[in-house]
């Protein structure tokens, strides 16, 4: 007999009860014992334990599943108050409850849920039913109690309800998860595909498709080496995904050139992730495409560039280093001729061979002039070129500035009474020595004080004024003469300019002196200036050298 | 008796001049246009001093002056270079060769001849 369900068993109950009515209306006594035999039987075969209460809630009878669930034995059960079962364990007050609050008011009760622990099995959760019938088994009343342990259905169901809450949480945080890595997948601007294992694409990045200018229709599920009319099918990337992939889980900066159709030859750096899945065994895989094109571009542009400056370099310093020979040599070839024209001009103008009447003198002495200007011409040139190539050296000694101004303004003073100009002197008391080249500070100060001389006219005025400054020596040269137009402000510095001046002989001038002698403060350390009200305002020259100049010959 | 001043120019004119002033100033002068030259009077002239251009045709001024160190006829001689290169290569050179000087061109033909003569001892 198979198991039946308790509304079966009821069903049973009510009939075994009809039908013992009827036995009792016939009064056959072994008919009645052949009926109580077989609801035993029922009983018995039942899995559910059942057991049937008298009205003083005795034991009646019990079913052997009854006995083997909790483990009692017939003896100490049958005849037994059902508190008193098992060493009073079954005393449960929602037992009480039912059995003497509940059932003496309705005749059934369905699914009455006790929690108790029981000694001999621990705690367990049981449900029980009651029916209670009149007049069977020679009592007024009997009781019929089935006990359904739902301890294990309970545990199950209570890890089932857990499981659904975790799943719940589980499935919040990962739809959140993705949620965040589809923004993710959005937001960054690095194109970004997912693929199944079967290389099919399952997501893909608003910027993959603006960049490869495809939509969604023809990309999400694809294979992708289809996409785009197969043109992903790129040798390098299935080499990646089918070769290398399989064996490492990550690859970062794989490089792929490749020729698209809409959007021409790309130079890509793949960087690919492979992912399993949480649920499932599926893998995925995360591949972002970085587009380097114009970086390589612009890498090899700055390769290319920087190899030209290389040889571009190699090739100035050559040109400077045949510049500075030829300049040498020029020096030396213009210098040896100068040395006869000068040199025989010379000993004519002073007569050691014989006297030379007016006019001879003045021509050769004219010759003389020409040749000392060019000599002046070429020792000028030179020298700016060594100070360009970096060769000029200077030779440092401590210098007494005071004598070295006064020796300059005798030096000058022949020039100046020539132009019958007065030249004011203001040089401070407390001027310090500095290390400076002598050669060099005089040939600055030369330059300026002839320039101020050429540039002023007959009976004016220039002066030169020197003081001690935090940085060393401030010497200024001055005129009241033709001064310098704001437009030619930057031209005197770049050499063979030269101002036209009613004041002086143009022929005079190399172009070269005023250029010449910035070059050689600088070479000091020092600085020049020039500053001018404008035409015929006048200039004035300020420069300082610092105490102690550094660049110079140790 | 006048002193023996020996003068090594390749060019005529700067030779002439150098010539002239020695003269001027009381010298016996002998020329020479190249080292190889130069070397032979030296050697016959036994000059008081000798004024040699650096750049000569056949070898460099100095090179010449090696070779008078050698000979001991001609090891004690000053010579006093006179050259229109001012490039600092060359005065290295001048300064490596024993009892020499040195005289940039174009020369100052008031001072020239009383310069060299300080050369003299």
């Amino acid at each position: 007999m198979a198991d039946k369900t308790r509304e079966e068993l009821i069903e049973e109950v009510k009939l075994l009860q009809k039908r013992v009515g009827e036995l009792e209306i016939a009064d056959t006594e072994n008919k009645k014992n052949e009926v109580l035999e077989y609801a035993e039987s029922i009983i018995n075969t039942v899995r559910e334990p059942l057991i049937a209460l008298d009205q003083d809630l005795r034991v009646v009878s019990a079913s052997r599943s009854f006995y083997e669930v909790f483990k009692v034995n017939p003896k100490e059960t049958l005849g037994q108050l059902i508190y008193d079962l098992g060493n009073k364990q079954w005393d449960i007050p929602k037992l009480r409850e039912l059995l003497e609050t509940i059932l003496p008011e309705k005749a059934t009760f369905d699914n009455f849920e006790v929690e108790h622990d029981f000694a001999t099995i621990g705690r367990r959760v049981m449900l029980l039913n009651a029916r209670q019938i009149e007049r069977v088994l020679g009592k007024e009343k009997i009781i019929l109690l089935a006990i359904e342990d739902i301890t294990e259905r309970r545990d199950i169901e209570t890890g089932l309800e857990k499981a659904w809450k975790e799943l719940e949480t589980i499935k919040k945080i990962a739809d959140e998860a993705s949620e965040f890595a589809q923004s993710v997948i959005n937001t960054v601007r690095e194109p970004l595909i997912s693929l199944d294992q079967d290389l099919r694409v399952v997501t893909v990045s608003r910027s993959f498709y603006e960049f490869f200018k495809v939509d969604p229709k023809e990309t999400v599920g694809h294979l992708i080496y289809d996409l785009g009319n197969k043109q992903w099918d790129i040798p390098k990337l299935r080499e990646l995904l089918e070769t290398i992939l399989p064996q490492k889980t990550t690859f970062d900066n794989y490089e792929v050139e490749h020729d698209f159709v809409g959007i021409g030859r790309r130079i890509m750096l793949l960087n690919a992730r492979q992912i399993q899945r949480v649920s499932g065994k599926e893998r995925i895989i995360l591949l972002a495409i970085e587009d380097i094109t114009e970086r390589r571009g612009i890498e090899n542009g700055l390769e290319k560039t920087r190899k030209e400056l290389a040889v571009l370099a190699i090739e100035l310093e050559r040109v400077a280093r045949v510049k500075s020979e030829f300049l040498a040599n020029m020096s030396h070839e213009l210098r040896t001729p100068l040395n006869s024209i000068n040199g025989f001009s010379e000993v004519l103008y002073d007569e050691t061979f014989g006297t030379l009447n007016e006019k001879q003198k003045k021509y050769v002495s004219n010759i003389l002039a020409s040749g000392n200007h060019l000599l002046l011409l070429i020792n000028q040139i030179l020298d700016m070129a060594k100070v360009e190539a970096g060769k000029m050296k200077l030779v440092l000694s401590s210098l007494s500035m005071k004598s070295l101004l006064s020796e300059i303004s005798m030096l000058v003073a022949d020039i100046v009474s020539k132009k019958k100009i007065e030249m004011l002197l203001e040089i401070a008391e407390d001027l310090p020595d500095i290390e400076a080249d002598e050669l060099k500070v005089k040939e600055i100060l030369y330059n300026l004080l002839s320039n101020a001389v050429k540039f002023t006219p007959d009976g004016g005025k220039i002066g030169m004024q020197a003081k001690k400054v935090y940085s060393g020596i401030e010497i200024t040269v001055w005129d009241r003469g033709i001064g310098i137009a704001p437009e030619n402000m930057e031209k005197i510095f770049e050499g063979f300019f030269r101002v036209d001046t009613p004041y002086s002989r143009v022929t005079e001038g190399t172009g070269l002196g005023l250029p010449l002698s910035k070059k050689l403060v600088e070479l000091h350390g020092g600085k020049l200036s020039v500053e001018s009200g404008g035409l015929d305002k006048g200039t004035l020259v300020r420069f300082v050298l610092p105490i102690v100049s550094y660049g110079g010959a140790r | 008796m006048k002193k023996k001043a020996l003068v090594v120019d390749d060019d005529e004119k700067n030779l002439l001049l150098e010539k002239d002033l020695l003269e001027v100033a009381g010298f016996e002068v002998f020329e020479a246009k190249n080292a190889a030259e130069g070397i032979a009077v030296a050697r016959k002239e036994k000059p008081d001093i000798i004024v040699m251009d650096v750049r000569l045709p056949d070898m460099r001024g100095t090179a010449a002056a090696k070779i008078l160190r050698q000979d001991k006829e001609t090891r004690d001689i000053p010579i006093v270079f006179v050259t229109a290169s001012l490039m600092g290569g060359d005065r290295k050179e001048i300064d490596a060769v024993t009892n020499s000087g040195f005289m940039g061109k174009p020369v100052n033909t008031r001072t020239f001849a009383k310069e060299i003569s300080k050369f003299i001892k």
